[in-house]
């Protein structure tokens, strides 16, 4: 009778395993270069010719942002500066339109620090190319020069056939802004295709839909000085995670770092700061508000976020103290020993 | 209790441990590493000590595996970003030479994490 028992509970076992051998939908991941960076897709589904569909979807939105808006390759959008720069009205279309307006606002918002209309400063300082430029860094005369000029997108006038500007200075880069808003139109156009578990992973800078299966997708958040992570994050249903780090594109010269984040009111590399973190839904608001905030440093993020709409920032100084929104404190995990943090309190 | 009895149980008490180690435990990672140069990938397995040379789009990218590890010795880039990467011994781990466009990847069943903000 024991041993009956016995069969019985070894068959019943046995039955619930081979019932679970249906395989469950895998993680397919492709990796791409586009966008000027390595691009990662990962989509959850059983299905990997759904996998390849949805690679395919975001490379071809990822390439035709590239080819419309790249800075120093000819493009629609340098062909929009050079006839900025001799005070002409350009004839837009209506994404184009859209594109602008967004970044516009986003501007405003930041008050200016997120600043699209310093191609000309970027590319003084030698970000204007597909290799890091090696020093040395530009005349201090020749920075000076170009931030009197006051570029801005406040000094732009836009319609949604047209887009004109009274400063010829204005030389629009949307490196800190263009990412994202590709992103945000991969991400929808998967949606479109039925594709509810992604994440779509340009250089770094994320948006995530869905989950991964049962639990939500995990992401680790690059140590700004060392190998590995300083900390991570588990996303909710569709969100947007970007950092900004000094360490990205950068030249050393004679001892001292400049990195590609130049602050408008200065001319040069923002300081301070080693990276800010931002969590929000929309691609394109985070990856502007990245910049911004990098840029608005210890003494003003706070202000900045707050105008942005941005709820969840994470921004590490130089001294490698943290500085997180409650909001952001209460769903990160840090994951190195000993980490100096301060929660902002107030408002925000 | 027959031997047809004894055959079951015996059958199934040998049954049990394959599919518990087949279908519910994972494997852990860093035994291969994808190098995708251009748009063509290439699995190479951790297992032996050896040095890659690959031709990419500026020109040739050197690669070393070690121990289980992986990194870029030599690139023909300016930045040597790849380089300052370092090993990558957990999987899901990356180093990338962009202007290369040849990029390097820590493969495993189980990374940490599904994807890496930077």
């Amino acid at each position: 009778m024991r041993l009956r028992r016995l069969i019985l509970l070894l068959l019943t076992i046995l039955m619930t395993l081979t019932a679970c051998s249906e395989p469950p939908p895998q993680v397919h991941k492709a990796r791409l270069f586009t966008l000027g960076t390595l691009v990662d897709v990962s989509v959850l589904d059983r299905d990997e010719a759904t996998a390849q569909k949805a690679t395919n979807i975001v490379e071809t939105e990822l390439a035709f942002i590239n080819t419309q808006w790249h800075a120093w390759r000819d493009s629609p959008l340098t062909k929009i500066n050079r006839q900025l720069a001799q005070r002409k009205k350009v004839a837009i279309d209506t994404s184009t339109y859209r594109f602008i307006k967004q970044a516009q606002t986003l501007a405003a918002m930041s008050n200016q620090l997120f600043n699209p209309a310093i191609g000309s400063l970027v590319g003084l300082w030698g970000f204007h190319s597909d290799n890091t430029p090696v020093g040395p860094p530009p005349a201090e005369a020749t920075i000076e020069a170009r931030v009197k000029e006051a570029p801005s997108m406040a000094s732009i006038t836009l319609t949604p056939t047209t887009i004109s500007s009274n400063n010829p200075a204005v030389q629009l880069d949307f490196g800190a802004f263009g990412k994202g808003y590709a992103i945000d139109r991969a991400i929808e156009k998967l949606k479109q295709a039925g594709i509810e578990n992604a994440i779509v992973n340009a250089g770094g800078d994320l948006r995530a839909i869905g989950s991964k299966g049962e639990r939500p997708w995990r992401i680790g958040i690059r140590h700004p000085t060392e190998a590995g992570v300083i900390a991570s994050i588990e996303t909710r249903g569709d969100e947007s995670l970007f950092t900004s780090g000094n360490y990205e594109r950068f030249f050393d010269f004679d001892g001292k770092r400049y990195h590609h984040i130049i602050d408008p009111r200065s001319g040069y590399p923002a300081t301070g700061t080693l990276s800010v973190t931002v969590i929000h839904r929309n691609a394109a608001t985070a990856d502007a508000a990245a910049t911004a905030l990098f840029i608005a440093g210890t003494q003003q993020w706070q202000q900045i976020a707050r105008q942005m709409g941005i709820d969840e920032v994470m921004l590490i100084d130089r001294d490698l103290t943290i500085y997180m929104t409650p909001e952001m404190a209460t769903r990160i995990h840090i994951e190195i020993d000993d980490a100096n943090i301060r929660i902002a309190g107030g408002q925000i | 209790m027959t031997r047809a009895d004894y055959c079951i149980v015996l059958f199934a008490a040998l049954l049990l441990p394959y599919l518990y180690i087949t279908q519910w435990t994972g494997n852990e990672a860093g035994t291969t590493a994808s190098i995708i140069n251009g748009n063509n990938t290439t699995q190479v397995s951790l297992a032996h000590d050896h040095t890659l040379e690959i031709a990419g789009a500026l020109g040739t990218s050197v690669i070393k595996i070690e121990g289980g590890k992986i990194r870029f010795v030599s690139a023909p880039c300016l930045g040597k970003q790849c380089i300052h990467s370092g090993w990558l011994q957990h999987a899901g781990e990356f180093a990338a030479c962009l202007p290369n466009r040849i990029s390097i990847a820590l493969l495993g069943e189980a990374p940490r994490f599904d994807s890496i903000n930077f």
